[in-house]
């Protein structure tokens, strides 16, 4: 069958795809998306959560139903069933860590099950070859319910491979994927590439960009850019400013500022994020101002210290004698890979987990016994990854629970209400449901349920995550008017590593052991020339080696 | 179809079966509900607290009393009570039964003499029993001449035991329930961890997914039905009458028919949690219900005998009864039809199952 269809191929287009759209319900999900792929190319998606990649590449796959059309090597298919055909061809490897492995087989196990539901004959040469780029030759007997976030992905990916597609789809195969593997990752398509492959991979992440051949930008459904890296970039330009600034007009992120109205500030070369803030103004969309009231908090210089904080799980140190300090109106940034123990380590912080070892003062008071914490949880607003909002409840409701648990008056709870609605901006979506409105709005009134009671100090674990570009900029500018007008402190984990920019201080956490906890200022004067994603690379990589 | 992607399910299955300990749920709920049930439920009546107040004093009223201590089913105090006070006592539950023998009583047995009984009706059904129970006695208990005798024989359980009753009724509830929950959590599963994907994009067909996904759980049952019937003749000494042979592929059709309930449920549900409770609540009822085991069908009132029809229960349990306890088999033309209503139940679900699976997401 392929090679009828190679016969038939003579531009060298592989896949085009014309005029796509796909729905859930009334929900449009991607609109009239065309392009075209290439042979041996890699084509990027990149986009924030929900802006239609994954729809499109489940298009591509034949996994759901769309309108318009698909040639795949002039074969036409208007349907998932027609798909059928093409599906040798081409391997989708979805998103999610791992989330087509079975937990209880081994990576042995794993190539029999798959080689069998594709009709493969045991090619040892190619088996072998495979898992030995993705490091997992040594680990064929283990479950993969015993593989980490990495290796799950890096095993999905061969397995993808085992059928020797033509055509590659990979749905933001490195989110949440820590940097080394991530680069492994990339080796192996590379790899493949070479071997006449082709590719469409989504990503989240701005700075893979320069991975891929050309690049389509996603936003709300449609596609709003296409070319390459340097093209795109090229066409923004005219736009953009050195510097940030405050201004109904024009959005900053990053320290540029990107405005349609000639500015008077010099001019500097844009990066890939800016083309959604133009895209933004292009659509006449403004930024928020944020007003929030001066307010001066009597608190002491240091609000939260730690000394050599240590937590196990079994065998398993997730955090390893970590001393941390944390100032009056800072804002630090808790960097690491999967797995290195941010997480625990904001819940030994926040006093949802037991110490195992090690001190924890709070304002000045060593932290022991049950009440301390009670007291502790007073002091602090968390927002959890994911939000832990109710979706049952308006958005009016939830901080109206919010209110009430921490004790508020009915009075003291609406005015708060109304207050931080029109502070952050979202008091047209109150009577929202959480599932109604866009995450960049979940993301603001989460923080406005963590600051209900008044809390010195706020803990944010990944709220950036998936959340938009123009979002994301927002929720930067908010919290550096909180820390200034409120003098809260504020200590935030991220993955993107452009927002570490944003922060005042990082700590760098690796399989538990902190090995940088410095000023973001110094670590670029250290390392100059490089971007923040290139730093965090680079101390990764020297910690490897010793 | 091709074997090798059922070979590669039925091999992952196995394996996924085994490490994540389901295994024992599929052995050990069959056999908890066959125990449980078998031993649990009891039609008998005995041991019925009961005040008989004799005031005939006669020969004939001792030769009643003797008759009724002389039981299981009743334990006898004779004592000299008003009306009123007897009465006192089944309220203050400490009688269930009261007798009265009146006065002269053998004197008048031939001009028309009456007995009191008064029982305790608050269960229905116990009271209904005992009421048959305390007819025959004074009937046919003893041996002085009436103008009536009831002659009665109980057909294929001869001696009424509760076994032969309710152990073969459990059948078909096992083999509704436990197979279609299992078969819904393997496909559901499926979509909710993500794995579902690895059907979606390769090129294998609805028809080869399904029987791959359906062959484990009906394999896994099969064996239980050995299982059960070997409990069912040793542990609880029912006798086997009919056709060993046309009891298996009966019962083989049923899980069949079992596990495309599963499938149904599996595709309107997306989680675990959802597909048990749903298939768990649309298999006990029915196959408690119309099982046989509480009530037989034929005195069913209008609607419940059209429910009782609706479901395959009702049919998988007559041939079961029917093998267990008649011996029948095809040469009763109602099980002819019952076995191809089976047959039919089982090609009609499991092509509901292929034409409502969707190969791609909703």
């Amino acid at each position: 069958m392929s090679s009828k269809f190679q016969a038939l191929d003579s531009k060298n287009i592989l896949l085009e795809v014309k005029n796509v759209s796909v729905s859930y319900g009334k929900k449009i999900a991607i609109k009239n998306a065309s392009f075209s792929l290439k042979e041996k190319e890699i084509l990027g998606f990149i986009g924030a959560d929900g802006a239609g990649k994954s729809s499109t590449l489940h298009a591509i796959a034949g996994v759901v139903s769309f309108d318009g059309e698909i040639i795949y090597k002039n074969y036409v298919y208007y349907s998932p069933k027609e798909a059928e055909k093409i599906k040798n061809e081409i391997s989708l490897m979805p998103q999610g860590l791992g989330l087509v492995l079975y937990d209880f087989l081994t990576i042995k196990e794993h190539f029999d099950f798959f080689r069998d539901l594709r009709g493969l004959k045991k090619a040892m040469e190619y088996e072998t070859k495979l898992l030995k780029m993705a490091g997992l030759y040594e680990f064929q007997d283990r479950l993969a319910v015993n593989l980490s976030g990495g290796m799950r992905q890096k095993l999905s990916l061969i397995l993808s491979l085992l059928p020797r597609p033509k055509l590659l789809i990979l749905d933001e195969p490195t989110t949440g994927v820590d940097p080394i593997s991530r680069a492994e990752l990339w080796d192996i398509v590379n790899e493949m590439r070479n071997n006449g492959m082709s590719a469409i991979i989504s990503t989240a992440y701005m700075s893979e960009a320069s991975k891929m051949d050309r690049i389509l930008l996603f936003d709300e459904g449609e596609i709003i850019a296409k070319g390459t890296s340097e093209e795109l970039i090229a066409d923004i330009k005219d736009y953009t400013y050195e510097g940030e600034m405050e201004s109904k007009e024009c959005f900053s992120f990053n320290k540029r500022t990107y405005c349609l109205n000639s500015l008077s500030l010099k001019k500097t070369t844009p990066t890939l994020e800016g083309v959604f803030f133009v895209n933004a103004l292009k659509k006449s969309k403004k930024p928020i101002i944020f007003e929030i009231p001066k307010k001066n908090l009597q608190m002491p210089e240091i609000i939260v210290k730690a000394n050599c904080l240590t937590k196990k799980f079994g065998k398993f140190i997730a955090d390893n004698c970590i001393n941390l300090e944390f100032k009056k109106g800072e804002i630090l940034g808790l960097l690491g890979a999967n797995g290195a123990g941010k997480t625990t380590l904001i819940k030994m912080l926040l006093g949802l987990y037991p110490i195992d070892k090690g001190e924890l003062y709070l304002l000045n008071k060593r932290i022991k016994s049950y009440e301390d914490r009670i007291e502790l949880k007073s002091k602090i607003g968390y927002v959890s990854q994911k939000f832990s909002l109710y979706k049952d409840l308006t958005i009016k409701e939830n901080l109206d629970y919010f209110a009430k648990m921490h004790g508020l008056s009915v009075n003291e709870t609406n005015k708060k209400i109304k207050d931080y609605s029109e502070m952050l901006g979202f008091s047209e979506y109150l009577n929202a449901f959480p599932k109604e409105v866009p995450l960049g709005i979940n993301q603001r009134f989460s923080v406005a349920a963590a600051l209900m009671h008044e809390p010195v100090v706020l803990f944010l674990d990944e709220p950036t995550s998936g959340v938009d570009t123009v979002a994301r900029s927002a929720f930067w500018r908010l919290l550096r008017k909180l820390k200034e007008n409120l003098g809260i402190s504020i200590l935030i984990t991220t993955h993107y590593m452009s927002e570490a920019e944003y922060c005042d201080r990082v700590v760098v956490l690796k399989r538990g052991i902190k090995i940088v906890d410095d000023e973001v200022e110094k670590l670029h004067k250290k390392y100059p020339g490089l971007d923040f994603e290139e730093i965090f690379l680079e101390i990764y990589k020297e910690k490897n080696e010793n | 179809m091709r074997i090798n992607v059922i070979k590669a399910y039925f091999k992952k299955e196995v394996i996924d079966l085994i490490r994540n300990k389901m295994i024992i749920l599929t052995y050990l709920i069959p056999l908890m509900i066959l125990i449980l049930f078998g031993f649990g439920i009891k039609m008998e009546v005995t041991h019925v607290r009961t005040i008989i107040i004799d005031n005939d004093h006669s020969k004939l009223s001792l030769e009643i009393i003797n008759k009724f201590s002389h039981t299981k089913y009743f334990d006898v105090k004779v004592e000299n009570l008003t009306y009123k006070e007897a009465l006192h006592k089944i309220q203050t539950n400490k009688a269930d039964m009261i007798i009265i023998i009146p006065p002269s009583f053998s004197k008048n047995l031939y001009k028309g003499a009456q007995i009191g009984v008064f029982i305790d009706g608050s269960f229905p059904l116990r009271a209904v029993t005992l009421q048959g129970y305390v007819e025959k006695v004074l009937i046919n208990g003893f041996n002085i001449k009436l103008p009536i005798k009831i002659e009665n024989r109980n057909f294929f359980n001869e001696s009424m035991r509760d076994y032969n009753a309710i152990v073969p009724g459990l059948f078909g509830l096992i083999f509704l329930v436990v197979p279609a929950s299992l078969a819904a959590i393997m496909i559901v599963k499926e979509k909710e961890v993500g794995t579902i994907f690895n059907f979606y994009s390769a090129p294998i067909t609805k028809i080869e997914f399904i029987i791959s996904k359906l062959i484990p759980p009906f394999l896994f049952h099969s064996v239980n039905i050995f299982i059960l019937l070997i409990l069912a003749l040793y542990l609880f000494d029912v006798p086997f009458r009919g056709n060993f042979f046309i009891f298996w592929i009966a019962s083989e059709i049923y899980i069949l028919i079992s596990v495309g309930i599963g499938l149904l449920v599996s595709i309107i549900t997306s989680t675990q949690i959802a597909a048990l409770v749903l298939s768990v609540v649309i298999t006990i009822i029915p196959g408690f219900l119309y099982s046989g085991i509480l009530m037989p069908i034929s005195s069913m009132g209008k609607e419940s005998l059209i429910e009782a029809h609706i479901f395959p229960v009702m049919y998988y349990n007559h041939l079961v009864y029917d093998s267990f306890l008649v011996g029948e088999g095809f040469k009763s033309g109602g099980n002819i039809l019952y076995f191809f209503i089976l047959c039919a139940y089982a090609v009609i679900l499991i092509t509901l199952g292929t034409l409502f699976l969707k190969k791609a997401i909703k």
